[in-house]
């Protein structure tokens, strides 16, 4: 495997980190299924694209990005708590319904982006940089909240939902910031992704949710989820070495189209290890 | 201070109803243990006492809030969380943007004066405690939350009979202490007469008997399975009364 492809992987796996910590607060937090992330994704590259093409700093594209994903995030959350319909459903409806929204968004299926400029240069180590900078800017805050009497709170509404309750807490709420702060994540990543490559196409977010699911369980089978500390690594670890899989599997001669295999056998396979016993991470 | 006027509850038209024109004063700080067959409608009463079910008709008035204590230690405790976690979780009544971690000396004396050695499992996930201790810790959060109702129901059933004690005298002194107004439900008919101001029998959905002041205190535990077979073919109905009808 060339040093180059690394490099990428490893630029490509903190962007996959960013998604893979927008799977984890719903999945692991809340205790709620959340679909989303094949819509919020790439809602917020719409919104990115949208916002290069109109001259607006790509800077500034990024909390725009974020803030609309964030809200496609408290979408699924109402639609879940007001309506009681599934979360997956809600989530893989929420999903569909943003393919047409951001095809409207565009106004057409692609947006090349190459004279627009943007936050990314040819280095990649630069590129590295600005992308982990971000994604500390949004994890370590989380970190910090979740240390705090809120954040135990957020946490035990998944834990135990039924002991939540009895202490008075608002579950609905801490379901709605949480879906909020993870769809969020997801449109930081699409927004990162839509800057990296200067092109936006309106089918980004197609399977977008099992490769950062792919990556959390990675994470979580690594470096295990016993404690908090462990469970805010796993996807950062997950994403990283997943990224890195993917490379190895390209070098070795898979083609592109097959990743979307190779990525559900590793799913498969750390479900199948975790349910026999047999995972390293505690 | 908890009052129920007349309360009712049934679950489908065809069926009887569980519960039949309850009513019931509970005065603040009053330990008041319930008995009765499966079936009797404890639970429910239980339930609505607390918010979970409706009644279909009559009146509730609370003092406050309520907290719960029930059989199953999974649900008042989160087992992954560590203890210092799970107690901090009940004592946020007001939680801030504060780290619960400032308050781990006072949660740490709390733990310390249950006096059964857990304190040095502050920092681990109660799931390495047993059953037992961790429905210590349960009774420990209830009583911490400054709530002043506690519902506990069958709250010692699942443990042996030496920490079942343990805990019934830590659950007495800490709701006599602060003053709880406590409902308990059961089947342990020697808990029932030994602890608490006042007993009550249940029978189909209604209050058969009601003990407290000196009944209560003289009443000998071999005198209950008779007292439930009186009301077996009987439906005697308690009003609010103090006497066994």
């Amino acid at each position: 495997m060339s040093a180059d492809l690394i490099m990428s992987g490893l630029q490509q796996g903190l962007i996959l980190a960013i998604i893979a910590y927008g799977v984890m607060i719903p999945f692991r937090f809340l205790d709620f299924a959340d679909m989303t992330a094949d819509g919020a994704y790439p809602l917020g590259g719409a919104i990115c694209a949208v916002c290069l093409s109109s001259g607006i700093h790509p800077a500034a594209a990024i909390p725009v990005s974020m803030i609309c994903s964030g809200i496609m995030g408290i979408c699924t959350a109402l639609i879940y708590l007001k309506f009681r319909i599934n979360s997956m459903l809600a989530g893989v409806i929420l999903s569909a319904m943003a393919y047409s929204v951001n095809l409207r968004i565009m106004g057409k299926p692609n947006i090349p982006l190459f004279d627009c400029g943007g936050l990314f240069s040819a280095n990649i180590y630069a590129n590295m940089l600005i992308i982990f900078a971000l994604l500390v800017g949004c994890i370590i805050p989380f970190a910090v909240f979740l240390r705090t009497d809120f954040g135990l709170r957020f946490r035990a509404v998944g834990l135990n939902p039924n002991l939540a309750k009895l202490q008075g807490i608002g579950v609905e709420k801490y379901t709605v910031f949480g879906l909020f702060f993870a769809g969020a994540l997801f449109g930081l990543a699409g927004s990162l992704i839509v800057q990296l490559q200067s092109y936006m196409d309106a089918g980004i977010g197609v399977g977008m949710l099992i490769h950062g699911l792919a990556a959390l369980m990675l994470g979580e089978a690594v470096s295990g989820n016993a404690t908090l500390n462990r469970q805010l690594a796993a996807p950062l670890t997950g994403a990283l070495l997943y990224q890195q899989a993917q490379g190895v599997a390209l070098s070795l001669g898979l083609a592109p189209s097959d990743l979307k295999f190779f990525t559900g056998s590793i799913v498969l396979t750390v479900i199948a290890l975790k349910k026999t016993g047999k995972i390293f991470g505690r | 201070m908890l009052q129920l006027n007349n309360i009712t509850k049934s679950f489908g038209g065809v069926f009887e109803p569980v519960l039949k024109g309850i009513n019931l004063l509970l005065k603040e700080g009053e330990f008041c243990t319930v008995i009765g067959a499966n079936g009797s409608g404890k639970s429910t009463l239980m339930k609505i006492i607390s918010g979970e079910y409706s009644a279909d008709s009559g009146e509730i008035r609370r003092c406050g809030e309520v907290s719960q204590v029930v059989q199953d230690v999974n649900m008042g405790t989160i087992p992954s969380m560590t203890m210092l976690e799970n107690v901090a979780l009940s004592r946020m009544k007001t939680p801030r943007f504060s780290f619960y971690k400032r308050h781990k000396n006072e949660i740490a004396d709390k733990i310390k004066s249950l006096n059964i050695g857990l304190e040095k499992f502050i920092d681990q996930p109660l799931s390495v405690l047993s059953g037992g201790q961790r429905q210590t810790i349960a009774i420990l959060m209830a009583i911490n939350s400054g709530r002043k109702i506690l519902l506990l129901d069958e709250h010692t059933s699942a443990l042996d009979p030496k920490m079942q004690k343990l805990l019934m005298e830590y659950t007495v002194k800490s709701v006599r202490e602060q003053r709880i107004t406590t409902l308990m439900i059961t089947h342990n008919l020697e808990d029932a007469v030994k602890y608490g101001d006042r007993l009550i029998m249940m029978h189909k959905g209604r209050i058969v008997a009601d003990l407290k002041g000196r009944e209560k205190s003289e009443l000998k535990i071999q005198s209950l399975p008779e007292m439930f077979r009186k009301f077996e073919d009987q439906n005697s109905v308690y009003d609010g009364g103090a006497d066994v009808r």
